[in-house]
């Protein structure tokens, strides 16, 4: 009996704002209050209480044989406390369904896996305290930043305790597999499965639409249910995985996407062998059936669905290795704003602006940026890291410690050995006491 | 006008307020200290009614109904050829530019004089107009040289002398092979050897650019005659750094001719040897996306900040805190803002390819090229105080010799020495 599984990301980073070389120094007001709270407003009101609404009465509907999935990052949830408590309340609504599963991520919607394994679990432990707290449910299936994946994360999350992991169905690595089977990664514990993504026809959906160019234009939901039936008999999950933004926001209602939603389930439910999963379901029900073998870096980011929208020019790879070069310094101020504030500098967003392949021809990049380019998006965001670094600093010596500057392109001073094993205990202590979180 | 003084008819194309670089001010301050010496009647495309310098007749041709002058001899023959494509060029700032936004209108096709943008569109066609305008006008006026600054208005200076007989100077600012490099000899090389080779007098601001001359458009130094710029006083101050680190500053647009890849060679040779330094550069150009890509490939994106165009005010509160005062050019005329620097009171480190080194005795110099002579510098003095002492108080002094009045005399004298006035 195959299974539908649909999951949505939602996010939304703090923006920069255009904080010049001359604020440096003298404002610790980084982001764009007015511009988040706008873009915040105008997918509020676009997508997510629409879309949520619909959803609700989707699985009222079905009376519970509709299932969804959700991956909220922290940042999102902190904005909505902000500006739309109502969007807030209309998750929880959803979650107290019982046909609603959310999953874990990092708090930040962050890259941290990449460089700090610590900073990674602290941010993924962050963000399960806020799932737990509002909406009663424990993740028991983890989905990274962008579906960024390899083996290595596979093992470490399952050494977290998650049964499954989400993640991209990369055409070169399923080497002519389905993508609609559970598999496992090949090292570490075999018990958790992954959950590929079906990218065909989850872009179907999220991206071709409603292109006009496309040859199945107009999508129908009895056409994309006649597609999803063909996997019977060679499929056990079809995995359908996507920006949430979709729904009103990258498709505009007038496209119709709102009824495509509407009429799906019905449609998909028509043929009594198909049903719908949240992930946790799906991976207790089927069996991995091979191993998926991710030695590099995927993800489901533009056609090479690797870490280059993020890490692939010098300025993003020095504006994160930076951020990432202040961490000890950062958690040894035991400063609540200052680990925020650095946190927030993490959000993968940040580096995604700063991007350049295809800038010129007006792609996606472009689309999300708040910034005229990627040269602006860099400056601003190593301006606001100057100051942070300053005020870093400052803290660090007025509490008597010296600062460590874990400056991994100048090769350690044999004197700070010395800092460093100071650094280390007084991180293995903050950590006993918990203090970070 | 004051009919016992000798009579000027300056020919100018950038001037303040609309202000492009350097030459502007430089023709601004230059025009107005020599008021009192001569009867200065500065001819530029635009000024606005409202903007008065004191002692100068100011025209812009903007403001002028070209109607009065009958039929515009827009054919009338040139005394030497030039080979012309229209084009879009920009000899001051070649590339693209981070921060133009703006969609580029068509210019080229305009009948009228398009004043808003000076070096966009068709340029010599900009240029032949400017020319014609101002060779009319020139017949209806009175005066005793005609006194020319750079290419642009070359022309306008050719076709006056060749109507009204009168001695032509010509004022040399920056030169084609300063902008572009020895190796690029385009049509603006061309005007300018020519325009140059047909003037009675060339002044140009520095032995550096005179040098120059004789070696790039083979015209016999005889014939010039060293006119240094001056400067206006400011009134210097002093404000706490932002920053715990020294501030190393580059002020200048970001192309070629201002070295700033080498500042960024510098900074990154600097901060191997003392990472509590920021180097900042403040101004736009074609080099700006590269530079700050590789800032950042260099590592050094912490410590190496680029500000983007800055108004006066901040420029000067730059100014106020910094603690060295880099100014690398591969091929610099003068170099204003190293005086400017050393006005407020910071020592500064600059190259031999540059005017101003000639007059600055107070500074440390390097071949643009000796990035480990340059660092070296700069390292000593954030580190020696002594040193940093010595070097802005031998500027001080220098700073009573740099002056636009000292440029007013010498011109003035020099008018006399070649008999003009």
């Amino acid at each position: 009996m195959p299974s539908i599984c649909f999951y949505f990301q939602v996010h939304q980073p703090f923006r920069i704002r255009n904080y010049s070389f001359f604020d440096i120094g003298q404002s610790d007001r980084y982001e764009d209050d007015k511009k988040n709270e706008e873009i915040l407003n105008k997918v509020a009101d676009k997508c997510y209480l629409n879309a949520n609404r619909k959803m609700l009465e989707l699985i009222r509907r079905h009376e519970g044989k509709f299932k969804i999935s959700y991956s909220i990052s922290g940042t999102a949830i902190e904005q909505f406390e902000k500006y739309r408590p109502d969007v807030l309340r209309s998750f929880i609504d959803l979650a107290n369904t019982g046909c609603v599963e959310f999953l874990a991520e990092t708090y930040y919607h962050s890259l941290s896996f990449i460089h700090s394994r610590n900073e990674f679990r602290r941010q993924v432990e962050k963000h399960g305290k806020m799932i737990e707290k509002y909406f009663k449910q424990k993740p028991v299936v983890f989905r990274n930043t962008e579906l960024i994946y390899n083996n290595e994360l596979a093992a470490f999350i399952e050494e977290m305790g998650y049964k499954g992991i989400i993640c991209e169905g990369v055409d070169k690595i399923l080497n002519g597999r389905s993508p609609n089977f559970l598999y496992k990664p090949v090292i570490g514990i075999p018990e958790a499965k992954l959950l590929l993504k079906n990218h065909l026809l989850s872009d179907d959906i999220a991206f071709r639409f409603s292109d006009k160019g496309w040859k199945e234009f107009p999508l129908t939901a009895d056409k994309f249910s006649e597609w999803v039936y063909n996997i019977a008999g060679n499929g056990e999950t079809v995995n359908l995985f996507m920006d949430y933004e979709t729904f009103g926001e990258h498709q505009w209602e007038s496209t119709g996407i709102f009824d495509f939603l509407d009429h799906l389930p019905t449609q998909i439910l028509k043929h009594p062998d198909f049903d719908f999963k949240t992930p946790s379901e799906v991976t207790a029900s089927y069996p991995a059936r091979d191993t998926y073998d991710a030695h590099s870096y995927t993800s489901w980011a533009d056609t090479e669905r690797d870490l280059s929208a993020w890490l692939s020019n010098s300025m993003q790879q020095e504006a994160f290795k930076r951020v990432y070069s202040i961490e000890k310094d950062v958690l040894l101020c035991d400063d609540g704003e200052i680990l925020k504030t650095w946190r927030k500098l993490q959000t993968s967003d940040h580096y995604y602006y700063m991007c350049t392949k295809f800038w010129n021809d007006g792609d996606v990049h472009k689309y999300f940026s708040p910034y005229d380019s990627p040269y602006d998006a860099y400056m601003y965001f190593m301006n606001v890291f100057s100051d942070l670094e300053c005020r870093v600093r400052a803290v660090l010596e007025t509490k008597g410690n010296s600062v460590t500057y874990c400056n991994e392109f100048e090769e350690k001073k044999p004197a700070s050995i010395q800092t460093n094993k100071v650094v280390s205990d007084e991180l293995r202590s903050m950590q006993e006491a918990g203090n970070w979180i | 006008m004051r009919r016992d003084l000798p009579k000027v008819l300056m020919l100018g194309w950038e001037f303040p307020p609309i202000i492009n670089g350097g030459l502007g001010v430089a023709c601004h301050d230059l025009s107005s200290a020599m008021s009192d010496l001569a009867d200065i009647t500065m001819v530029v495309p635009k000024s606005s009614l409202g903007f008065k310098v004191k002692s100068v007749n100011l025209v812009g041709i903007n403001n002028i109904d070209s109607s009065v002058f009958g039929d515009r001899a827009t054919d009338q023959k040139l005394p030497f050829s030039l080979h012309s494509v229209p084009s879009d060029l920009n000899p001051y700032h070649s590339g693209s530019y981070l921060y133009s936004t703006k969609k580029k209108t068509d210019e080229g096709k305009s009948r009228h004089f398009d004043i808003d943008n000076l070096y966009g569109g068709d340029v010599i066609k900009k240029v032949m107009q400017y020319a014609d305008i101002t060779t009319s006008l020139a017949s209806t006026m009175n005066f005793d040289v005609i006194h020319a600054h750079d290419w642009m208005t070359m022309l306008a200076g050719i076709k006056i002398k060749e109507k009204t007989g009168k001695p032509l100077v010509m004022h040399i600012h920056s030169l084609e092979v300063d902008r572009s490099g020895p190796e690029n000899k385009g049509w603006v090389y061309d005007l300018e050897k020519k325009g140059m080779e047909y003037a009675d007098m060339l002044m140009p601001v520095s032995n550096f650019t005179a040098n120059n001359i004789y070696q790039y458009y083979g015209i016999e130094k005889d014939k010039m005659k060293v006119i240094h710029n001056g400067s206006n006083v400011v009134k210097s101050f002093k404000t706490k750094s932002p920053f715990k680190e020294k501030t190393v500053l580059f002020v200048g647009r970001l192309t070629r001719q201002k070295g700033p890849e080498k500042f960024l060679d510098i900074a990154s040779r600097v901060l191997e040897k003392n990472p509590d330094v920021r180097f900042v550069m403040a101004g736009v150009g074609d080099y700006f996306r590269s530079i700050l890509e590789k800032s950042s490939y260099k590592h050094i994106g912490n410590r190496f900040h680029l500000t983007g165009f800055l108004n006066l005010e901040k420029l000067r509160y730059l100014f106020s805190f910094s603690d060295v005062y880099c100014m690398p050019s591969v091929s610099e005329p003068f170099g204003l803002s190293a005086v400017e620097a050393a006005q407020f009171g910071i020592p500064c480190v600059i190259s031999k390819q540059s005017g101003v080194a000639e007059v600055l005795n107070g500074a440390l110099k390097f071949d643009f090229w000796d990035i480990d002579k340059a660092a070296d510098c700069i390292l000593n003095l954030l580190r020696d105080p002594a040193l940093k002492k010595k070097v802005v108080g031998d500027a001080y002094q220098n700073l009573d010799n740099i002056t636009w009045g000292i440029s007013a005399k010498k011109i003035m004298y020099a008018y006399s020495s070649g008999q003009f006035i």
